[in-house]
């Protein structure tokens, strides 16, 4: 069951004599939808994923946080003092680093996940298969997990994640090494498991999160800039192009607005594509 | 023979390596080097994982040698003990000074053999997995684990920064000079993407529960169900030499 997520002026700095990485973050996401928050390179959206799945705590003992983060019935002030897995999954950004390297094949390293967790079924093939065929990672079962290719590699490191059935997924800029077929197979993936996930998603363009993102945030030095709809975002896009690259929607922005408004079917049918409401 | 029964007698071996390294005269430490180089490729359980692994114990062999000769021959040169046993380019080399640094090479070689021919027989996942279901705490493994990862990784980062070196025009391949010079560069890229990539995975294990998983892995059943007479017979035996050097140096 999707969990909610609400944080409440949450502030965060890795010391004192450091300046806020967060600040003073309020973000309210309904349970099983789809949040992308959007952002340039250092914007704290890494920063914000690694407070909501409890690792900042243990990395950075000395880190100051004020606020409170609730995810589903837990209520935290501050920062969450241990790593929620399997509550919560985070996916990171370099996906070679989540593999292992303690299993030889990508069946094993998928298992291990449930083997952590005490979570391992009776049959372990009825769980994990799927999910690999889901991925279209299934013919990789039987291979190293440390000879693959970029995209293969962040697959398998999303079913290592995927695989324990988390009910908030986040996920740090998952794309970086798809290609544009992986991606859109991962779209169909999220959009599948918003029902019974709560996803956050960071990205540094728009291109992804559009089409299943129920919540668009921009994040800028910690802040947040903008917390809407994709379809309200669209609308405004102008006002953050200086901070995602938007070159490409902004010249189609007026004929995307006016055909998505009107009461045609390729119009709702764009609509529901890119998420707008 | 499982996959844990070979692990067991392999550490056993490797122990009473270490205390025939420390107990046996140098000229049977020495034997059991060359025994060592030969048995890699004759014991399965012994054999290289990986044919780069296999390439690696071989230059690493040539390597030692090569330390080794060195070592004695300072040793010998250093120490003017007994009488001259050779003369090398006008330097007289000791007796005494060639036991001792047979000595101290064998007992180097023999050390560094056995040790580096565990690791390179024994695939990382199946020593980990060995290891916890022996009960070693995930913190531990998890070390454990970064530390072999990034031994394992060090020839292919180090070549990387090489290449990157090369691209922004260093002179790294024009000579032994350059090539000192260009180790130096190399020094604080390896050190901080090391440290940093350890932070990732060793974060991306916590991600995935691995510090707060159970003590018996359901899924792996306990492989070593009974006594295995032969790791027995090896510990035994190198506990039996350990005495025996002990109670020789007692009552000497």
């Amino acid at each position: 069951m999707a969990d909610r997520i609400n944080i409440q002026a949450f502030s965060l700095q890795y010391s004192a004599a450091t300046p806020r990485v967060l600040s003073s973050l309020i973000l309210e996401i309904p349970r099983g939808t789809c949040c992308a928050i959007l952002g340039p390179t250092g914007a704290g959206k890494s920063s914000l994923l690694h407070c909501l799945a409890g690792t900042m705590r243990r990395h950075h003992p000395e880190s100051l946080s004020s606020g409170s983060i609730q995810i589903g019935d837990r209520l935290f002030d501050g920062l969450p003092p241990r790593v929620l897995f399997p509550a919560v999954g985070l996916a990171l950004q370099d996906p070679h680093v989540q593999i292992s390297g303690v299993r030889d094949t990508v069946f094993g390293e998928v298992l291990f996940t449930l083997e952590n967790t005490s979570q391992v079924p009776e049959d372990p093939s009825a769980v994990i298969v799927p999910l690999l065929r889901k991925l279209g990672i299934d013919h990789l079962a039987d291979r190293k997990p440390t000879t693959l290719s970029g995209g293969e590699t962040q697959r398998v490191a999303l079913a290592t994640i995927l695989v324990a059935r988390p009910p908030v997924l986040l996920l740090d800029e998952p794309t970086t090494a798809m290609d544009l077929a992986a991606q859109e197979r991962l779209r169909g993936i999220l959009r599948g498991m918003k029902q019974t996930t709560t996803i956050i998603l960071t990205d540094t363009q728009l291109d992804f999160a559009l089409g299943i993102c129920d919540q668009i945030v921009v994040l800028e030095q910690g802040k947040v800039l903008f917390d809407g709809s994709p379809g309200k975002f669209l609308r405004r896009m102008e006002e953050f192009r200086a901070l995602i690259p938007l070159e490409s929607w902004l010249p189609m922005k007026q004929n995307i607005l006016r055909l998505v408004e009107k009461p045609t079917r390729f119009g709702s049918r764009l609509a529901a594509t890119l998420g707008i409401r | 023979m499982s996959t844990g029964q070979s692990l067991s007698r392999k550490l056993a071996f490797v122990l009473l390596l270490w205390v025939c390294a420390f107990t046996l005269p140098w000229i049977i430490q020495a034997t059991l080097c060359i025994i060592l180089i030969i048995i890699r490729y004759a014991v399965p359980p012994l054999r290289p994982v990986t044919d780069r692994s296999a390439k690696a114990f071989s230059r690493f062999i040539l390597y030692s040698i090569a330390v080794a000769t060195l070592v004695i021959f300072l040793n010998a040169l250093l120490i003017k003990e007994g009488e001259v046993s050779a003369t090398v380019l006008g330097i007289s080399l000791h007796e005494g000074g060639l036991v001792f640094g047979a000595k101290t090479a064998s007992r180097l070689l023999l050390l560094s053999f056995s040790i580096l021919l565990f690791f390179i027989s024994t695939p990382l996942p199946e020593l980990i997995q060995y290891l916890q279901e022996k009960g070693l705490h995930p913190s531990f493994a998890l070390v454990l684990l970064l530390t072999l990862h990034f031994l394992d990784q060090l020839p292919a980062r180090i070549h990387q920064i090489f290449l990157a070196q090369q691209a922004r025009g260093a002179p790294v391949d024009s000579g032994l000079f350059s090539r000192t010079k260009a180790l130096f560069s190399i020094l604080s890229p390896l050190v901080l993407s090391s440290i940093v990539e350890s932070i990732e995975r060793g974060t991306a294990l916590e991600l995935r529960g691995f510090l707060e998983r159970p003590d018996v892995t359901p899924a792996l059943e306990r492989r070593v169900s009974h006594t295995d007479w032969l790791t027995v017979l090896l510990i035994l035996l190198a506990v039996a030499l350990l005495t025996f050097r002990i109670l020789q140096w007692l009552t000497a």
